[in-house]
């Protein structure tokens, strides 16, 4: 089981599942003080939401453009390398940007039947729907980021024709390196163009998935706290 | 037997999960690891994120987002004043009236868009005060839109085709061609029951509409133009073997805002609108579609379809009865769940159990799509009967009583699909451009 490899003494899944459920029941018992404690950080997650969803957004455009372009190559005979895995690039981003903002619009659909008994379920039956959920979405992004990690250490590369320029990778390699090392990543960065690894495009399956688990547990929070999530008019579609 | 107990602790723990309001996506994937971990010594976390990412990042599945987006738009525009405009000078000659504009609206809006609820909502704006206005009885106007705005689901592009394709790995271009023809026909027995109405309740007809001059006629109808150009390029470019169905969607997104932009209806807010819409729609159903994709993996572990796949063949059941097992079985379903998450759940066992059986799978899209029609009109859970509920105020049982004739024809359309198959297969068998 090193997938649970202990962090600072205490295993992974004891920092990942225990000890928000812990603080969640805190929540419940201390509502004034959690409150006080979580209104600044909520502030600032709800931007976060709201900023992902309008990447999500941009990259629900980026699938257009990339398919407009395909089918004006293919009219003229250029060849565009890769124009199916780039789609697909775009499709993974848009959905793992969106689905935090989605959940808290409303837009995500779940069985509601016992939940709307009556005003205990709606709470309580929601309180631990919400739990589940979490502890699934956590499990879900521990292993979207594990997966991403494996990715970039194995080299993996994609099966298709689609390429990348060198400095795009130095660029986005910035951000998981410390500025000393930032020197050495630039220097070995040609003009050339190579075969997309795979750890690229699944950045904002990590960044998507961990955000749905936060968004989860902060829901929780919220709920338990303040008698209502942050999820506001559910979905009828 | 202890496969047995494991079998049924699986099953348990998703009816569970499902059944406690955790969001289908992720009470899928739950069930999923569930599964993974009782029947399989395979590391869940690294498959599941495998499947998961394979699923998500494929080309197939970009139809999607540009077929919701395509209707986010177009449900934005003047359009449903439009339809109304325009049909309504054709159907007021027909036995029945201008109750027709709502089968025909839905029909032509369902040309357009993949979502039975975006039609309802656009035909319902403008019918519902219309045919109000000029005195038809309650129970035809909500019962006629319930039931025709589910042609939504059928009529290409079908946001529930493309999820079944995908689910299946079959062409989506070859389920669209064959919703179209299972489509009209569905469109045409409604328009038959307002016309048996017609003529069996003549007390509750109201005035007839004044008369009009064929120039009118035509004047009122070039509000269609727009919308039919739409329909016949995003259908035709597909038919003809010129687009792919991602493409035809892509040039559906162009066309509604050309359209829009026509209308002087696209401002800033209704594009940001509608591009955030289409976000969280798409993200709901990817979420939904990974959690299927990780269960599906989990589901063949379990050798669950594999057991049922062969006790069906040696029950020795015919077809007919297998379907007729599987239409109660959706049914039943469709009650407490929606569309798109019966068959995504269902499909890893019931899709050897058809192959098997030797039922063609794109014949069955349809199927299932006629079947789940229904479950949107039949209550505890039906998304139709909400989407009335918040548009006329009506108790949902009132309008699931109202939608009862409707399906009734929905389930004499399983009947007309079991009978002449070739409803659904001639078309896409006939494609053009293709071998």
């Amino acid at each position: 089981m090193n997938d649970w490899a202990s962090v600072l003494g205490v295993p992974l899944w004891g920092w990942l599942f225990i000890l928000p459920t812990i603080f969640a029941i805190l929540c419940y018992f201390f509502q004034a003080p959690s409150k006080r404690l979580l209104t600044p950080i909520w502030r600032f997650l709800d931007r976060v939401y709201l900023a992902s969803g309008a990447l999500a957004a941009v990259f629900m455009v980026i699938i257009l453009i990339i398919i407009i372009l395909q089918m004006i190559a293919r009219w003229s005979s250029i060849s565009f390398q890769g124009s199916t895995e780039f789609a697909g690039y775009a499709m993974a981003a848009t959905s793992f940007f969106a689905f935090a903002y989605a959940l808290n619009r409303g837009a995500h659909i779940r069985v509601s039947i016992v939940l709307n008994i009556n005003n205990f379920t709606r709470k309580w039956v929601d309180a631990y729907a919400m739990l589940i959920a979490a502890v699934t979405a956590t499990y879900f992004a521990r292993y979207a980021v594990k997966t991403n990690f494996m990715s970039e250490m194995l080299n993996d590369r994609t099966q298709g024709q689609d390429q990348v320029p060198e400095w795009l990778l130095a660029f986005v390699s910035m951000f998981g390196t410390w500025p000393t090392g930032w020197g050495k990543l630039w220097a070995n960065v040609g003009s050339d163009w190579v075969y997309t690894p795979v750890w690229l495009p699944q950045i904002p399956m990590s960044i998507g998935a961990t955000l749905l688990a936060i968004a989860l547990w902060d829901n929780l929070f919220r709920l338990l706290i303040n008698g209502q999530s942050n999820i506001k008019g559910e979905a009828v579609e | 037997m202890t496969e047995l107990y494991a079998t049924a602790i699986f099953l348990f723990v998703l009816f569970a999960l499902l059944g406690s309001s955790v969001w289908i996506g992720l009470a899928l994937m739950g069930v999923a690891w569930v599964g993974m971990e009782l029947f399989t010594s395979r590391p869940a976390g690294d498959a599941m994120i495998t499947t998961i990412w394979t699923g998500a990042s494929s080309w197939t599945l970009t139809a999607l987002p540009l077929f919701i987006w395509m209707g986010e738009i177009l449900f934005r525009t003047r359009l449903s004043q439009d339809l109304f405009r325009g049909l309504a000078p054709w159907m007021r000659m027909l036995p029945g009236g201008l109750l027709h504009t709502n089968i025909a609206g839905c029909t032509l809006f369902a040309a357009v868009s993949g979502s039975s609820a975006a039609t309802l909502t656009t035909v319902g704006k403008m019918s519902i005060p219309e045919l109000r206005k000029r005195g038809y009885p309650e129970y035809m106007i909500i019962g006629t839109l319930a039931g025709a705005a589910t042609l939504g689901l059928m009529i290409p592009p079908s946001l529930t085709l493309i999820v079944y394709g995908v689910t299946i790995n079959e062409s989506i271009t070859k389920l669209f061609m064959a919703g179209i023809l299972p489509g009209l026909v569905l469109s045409s027995l409604f328009m038959a029951y307002i016309i048996g109405w017609h003529y069996l309740r003549k007390d509750e007809r109201p005035e007839p509409e004044p008369s009009m001059t064929f120039s009118v006629m035509f004047k009122e109808s070039r509000f269609l133009i727009p919308v039919m150009l739409l329909v016949f390029t995003v259908i035709g470019s597909m038919y003809f073997g010129w687009a792919t169905a991602t493409e035809a969607a892509a040039v559906g997104v162009l066309g509604s805002l050309a359209l829009a932009i026509m209308q002087r209806s696209l401002t800033w807010e209704t594009f940001s609108a509608s591009l955030m819409g289409a976000t969280r729609t798409s993200a709901m159903i990817a979420l939904i579609l990974m959690g299927a994709a990780f269960l599906s993996l989990a589901m063949g572990f379990t050798g669950l379809p594999r057991a049922l796949a062969s006790w069906i063949d040696t029950m020795n059941l015919s077809p007919i009865l297998l379907i007729a097992v599987l239409t109660v079985f959706y049914l039943v379903l469709g009650m407490f769940m929606d569309g798109l998450s019966s068959v995504v759940l269902t499909m890893a066992i019931v899709e050897p159990m058809i192959r098997q059986a030797g039922i063609d799978v794109i014949w069955f899209g349809i199927f299932l799509v006629v079947v789940i029609e229904t479950a949107q009109v039949t209550p505890p859970v039906g998304f139709n009967l909400f989407v009335l509920q918040g548009m006329t105020r009506h108790e949902i049982s009132y309008i699931a009583k109202t939608a009862i004739p409707m399906v009734g024809l929905m389930l004499l359309m399983v009947v007309i699909l079991v009978v002449w198959p070739e409803l659904a297969t001639w078309l896409p068998d006939n494609i053009r451009g293709q071998s």
